[in-house]
């Protein structure tokens, strides 16, 4: 009986050790999703087409539909981890890469807003606009279509 | 020729200004920026000038020990977007060329007509997609390396053509392709000669398409053209030269590193073909890498006239190069590199070094070149 104290503490400290991490891990980490309007057809993607979509490669989503991205302006961090897991490019790589696209005239970039409530509103008034935004910003407007 | 198609581009632009309120898009008319490089490279061999390049007179060697002309550009870019139909590209270049002058020139100017997002045309001074990196080989910040492999990219010294293309973009799952047509003419300035000449081609065509599959994507060519090379390759009046080009590549580059490889083969009144290998792995702002490239003995074709001492020199630049390099991301938007080439010739060839004295023969020498650039976007 003596003994089963000890590890009953042991295993709150454990617990609350645990959920600090993770408190720790998630406000470093916000978790990410992609969002189109509530009003959009749409239910879900891949990655991989989401990354089409972004980069430029294409202007529809998988099912025809004409497809819209809506990017966050730099130093966001939803943009940062969006563009690490979903678009698999850094920072500088991405410069990289729509240097060769602007400066060989294949396309332009995505439009730019400067935070998650910009995206959110403007990917729920257009139908064919496709946002990410951190998860805790999501409301009835829109529906998450890919939580990478 | 040339001149027309200038009209064509400017009546497009105004075309497209009248239009332009109809555009109805939140993206701005116009993207202005542009792309530079600022290099220097020094080559142990004294006897011949190593050039990446052959409209770039001359280089570090036996000009100068150390040299700042093969890898320093700059280049302004104005993109234009009037309709979501219509849009303009308008890239002007300046490098080391013939003259010993940094003269700026049209690279491209084009007017591109979308008669749905995935069927175009363009109509101007336009690309030539031979190779993975070739629309972009002037701008070094799209790429690890100083500048592409010298015995792949040398094969077509043509960047562009004035005519037109069409292109069609398709997607089937996660699968992309992109299909173009091209027809059109050039005139390119070759310093690859014992007197440096503007080579005029026509009737140039070709067909290009690209693969993508997540982070894999293939690229495959084939184009031709007809060019006044004649008189330099047999020696025999105003002959017209048939070139051929049949090239392919393959690259992986699932983000933290990259796999690349192209090959080429080429005809014109000899067949010779050329292949390099390249990996880099990027440990967060630091990319080295590793390329291997070689190109082959030109071998003449049978019942070609009888070959010029030109066209010998011209067929027979066989060499392999390992290079390693560093790309350090160090700033945004601007990148630093640094290069070590080691060059080995073979055994009856100069390979790409220019400005050999006439009747030095270079054969069977290995010798090194370093190189250092900063590349920048704005």
């Amino acid at each position: 009986m003596g003994n089963a104290k000890p590890h009953g503490i042991l295993r709150n400290c454990l617990k609350i050790l645990l959920m600090a991490m993770a408190g720790i891990s998630a406000a470093a980490q916000a978790a990410v999703v992609v969002i189109v309007s509530a009003k959009s057809p749409v239910t879900s993607i891949t990655a991989e087409q989401t990354a089409r979509i972004f980069l430029g490669k294409t202007t529809s989503f998988p099912d025809d539909g004409e497809a819209l991205p809506i990017d966050l302006t730099e130093g966001n961090a939803a943009r940062n981890e969006f563009y690490s897991k979903v678009i698999h490019k850094n920072p500088s790589q991405l410069a990289a890469y729509w240097a060769k696209v602007i400066f060989t005239g294949i396309g332009r970039p995505p439009i730019e807003l400067a935070s998650n409530e910009a995206v959110r509103k403007a990917v729920a008034k257009n139908p064919h606009a496709i946002g990410y935004i951190d998860k805790r910003d999501v409301n009835r407007s829109v529906r998450v279509i890919l939580e990478p | 020729m040339t001149k027309a198609y200038y009209i064509i581009v400017v009546l497009g632009i105004f075309a497209g200004i009248a239009n332009a309120d109809a555009a109805g898009t939140d993206q701005p008319m116009f993207i202005f920026g542009g792309f530079g490089s600022m290099g220097i490279s020094h080559s142990s061999m004294g006897s011949g000038d190593y050039v990446p390049d052959s409209s770039i007179p001359s280089g570090p060697g036996r000009t100068a020990a150390w040299s700042t002309t093969n890898d320093t550009r700059i280049a302004g870019n104005v993109a234009a977007q009037f309709t979501p139909k219509i849009s303009a590209l308008l890239q002007i270049d300046s490098e080391y060329h013939s003259g010993n002058t940094y003269r700026p020139e049209v690279e491209w100017a084009h007017v591109k007509y979308a008669f749905t997002p995935e069927a175009s045309l363009r109509v101007g001074r336009l690309a030539l997609p031979t190779f993975m990196e070739a629309e972009n080989r002037d701008i070094g910040y799209t790429y690890a390396w100083i500048h592409p492999p010298v015995e792949v990219y040398r094969q077509e010294p043509i960047t562009n053509s004035d005519g037109f293309d069409v292109t069609y973009r398709s997607q089937t799952g996660e699968w992309g392709n992109s299909i173009k047509a091209l027809y059109g003419g050039a005139k390119h300035e070759s310093n690859a000669l014992p007197t440096p000449s503007d080579l005029t081609s026509r009737n140039l065509w070709g067909i290009f398409d690209t693969v993508e599959y997540g982070a894999t994507t293939i690229h495959a060519a084939f184009q031709q053209r007809e060019t006044d090379s004649g008189y330099l390759l047999t020696g025999q009046g105003e002959t017209q030269v048939t070139d051929k080009d049949l090239s392919a590549g393959v690259q992986y580059d699932p983000g933290d590193w990259f796999m690349m490889s192209e090959w080429i083969l080429r005809e014109s009144t000899y067949k010779t073909s050329a292949m390099y290998v390249s990996g880099g792995y990027r440990i967060k702002k630091f990319t080295p890498y590793l390329t291997y490239a070689q190109n082959s003995l030109g071998s003449f074709l049978p019942g070609s006239p009888p070959p010029s001492q030109n066209a010998l020199t011209l067929a027979n630049r066989e060499q392999s190069t390992i290079s390693l390099g560093m790309r350090w991301d160090f700033m945004r938007n601007t990148d630093l590199k640094l290069q070590f080439d080691q060059v080995k010739l073979s055994a009856n060839s100069n390979g790409y070094l220019e400005n050999v004295p006439a009747n030095v023969t270079l054969f069977g020498s290995t010798f090194h070149v370093i190189s250092a650039v900063v590349d920048f976007i704005f």
